[in-house]
């Protein structure tokens, strides 16, 4: 009998514990529980039963009473301070409301957070300097002018700006490019552009481009073997397609030709 | 003379500093964070905020801080060090701003009747009575989209058992007592005249 009347009261205790939990995570009214009674309960039980099992038991329950009060004063004070504004009052007037309504009433209540979406030139200038700053990942590329100083050494050392008549060099690339293709009409890319010494191969590149640019020659690649044809054009042709793709060239390493060259 | 003027130099710079760390940032959450901007303009920072504040207000912004938890009568600078800055607009907009900004207007009155819902039980409900109560006037589909859309951009939060809260976005953009106020001063639409004399 004994042990049947602790099993009850363990329940009636666990079903209050689980009561005070419920309204804690749902967040219902917490003065629909009649804190006074469950107390009364409490002390009967603690009165019958002096086992350490009810007396922990207990205690949890006696702490899960506790913070109900102390959502019951939360309660009280979130009404207080939202002027006795009942939900059922706000469904009414959202029921009854247009939606036009509805939305001038959050512009009313509503300052948007202001942030913006693109980078200021001060930023991007940052950015910048900080790549700049960064050290190279792979150690071959190590050799690569980083340096501004660097890169107008090369460029000094090529002549690229100085006593150079651009226009005489494109028009020699351009009749190097259709004797090296001859009747085949195409030659292969690293064949015109390959030279001794980096910078060479650099400058011939360089000129190349123009000669594609001017439209009196195109490039071919082909997209499984890599392999890039250079097609030259007798006369200036309107280019109908405009690409453009990156070529790489590491420092100290000349690029052999892949195909034959021709003439 | 020369010492004032590089002093007012170095103080517009920090603003303008402070201006760029608190309308761009990458992280999903505007804003910065007080010791982030400690770490950047120094110990005087609120100071610059402050100044930042007054230059800003002048074209309908403000700077608005955050914190973590709601402090009693007096925030300390540990209190300031974790709150989030960001800049807001210090003037509500009006219904024809919000839908030139893009939102259209049963989203906005979705949010508002969501919000003002979840305001009165004290800050969560259900997911489901929100969508009992939003069904009498809008789509079903409508309004689970809104919601999902508002808990995305930080209006909401899904919580345990289906409950739905108010999202960090809504502690900082949305006036609670205002809102509250505005809704329970709608007044419903008359009917008609001209539906009266049909009936």
């Amino acid at each position: 009998m004994s042990h049947e009347r602790k099993m009850m009261n363990r329940e009636e205790l666990e079903r209050i514990i689980a009561l005070c939990e419920s309204i804690e995570k749902r967040g219902l009214d917490p003065f629909s529980v009649n804190v006074k009674e469950l107390l009364m309960k409490l002390r009967r039980i603690l009165e019958e039963q002096k086992d350490l099992d009810t007396i922990i038991l207990d205690a949890e329950t006696l702490y899960k009473i506790a913070v109900l009060i102390s959502l019951q004063q939360k309660w009280l004070k979130e009404r207080a301070s939202s002027l006795f504004i009942d939900s059922q009052l706000i469904s009414l007037k959202i029921t009854s409301a247009e939606p036009k309504q509805l939305a001038a009433a959050l512009a009313r209540s509503w300052r948007p957070i202001v942030r913006a979406e693109q980078l200021t030139p001060y930023r991007l200038r940052q950015g910048m300097e900080y790549f700049l700053m960064l050290p190279p990942r792979d150690r071959t590329y190590e050799k690569l002018p980083t340096a501004q100083e660097e890169a107008l050494r090369i460029l000094k050392g090529a002549e690229y700006a100085k006593d150079v008549v651009l226009e005489e060099e494109v028009r020699k690339m351009h009749e190097k490019c259709i004797m090296a293709a001859g009747s085949d009409g195409e030659v292969d890319y690293w064949s015109i552009v390959s030279a001794d010494t980096f910078e060479e191969t650099v400058w011939r590149a360089y000129v190349l481009s123009f000669v594609v640019s001017e439209g009196l020659a195109d490039i071919k690649k082909n997209p499984i073997t890599g392999e890039m044809k250079v097609v030259p054009y007798p006369s200036k042709r309107t280019r109908e397609k405009v690409a453009a793709f990156v070529i790489s060239l590491k420092s100290g390493e000349v690029p052999k030709a892949l195909g034959r060259e021709k003439g | 003379m020369e010492e004032k003027r590089d002093e007012v130099e170095r103080a517009g710079k920090k603003i303008a500093i402070a201006a760029s760390m608190l309308l761009f940032s990458s992280h999903r959450l505007p804003g910065v964070r007080g010791w982030e901007l400690r770490r950047r303009l120094g110990k005087d920072y609120l100071k610059i905020i402050d100044a930042l504040n007054n230059k800003l207000n002048s074209i309908g912004l403000r700077v608005k801080i955050m914190f973590d938890q709601p402090s009693g009568e007096q925030s300390s600078q540990d209190d300031f060090d974790k709150a989030r800055f960001f800049v807001t607009l210090s003037e509500p907009l009006t219904v024809a701003d919000i839908v030139a900004a893009g939102w259209s207007i049963e989203d906005v009155a979705i949010l508002a009747a969501v919000l003002s819902y979840i305001f009165t039980k004290g800050g969560k409900a259900g997911e489901k009575e929100i969508m009992e109560l939003l069904e009498v006037k809008f789509p079903r589909w409508k309004v689970e989209a809104a919601i999902e859309r508002f808990i995305r951009k930080g209006y909401l939060m899904r919580i345990e058992d289906n409950m739905i809260k108010v999202g960090w976005r809504t502690l900082a953009e949305v006036d609670e007592k205002e809102l509250l106020k505005a809704i329970m001063d709608i007044t419903p639409p008359q009917p008609k005249e001209d539906n009266k004399e049909n009936v």
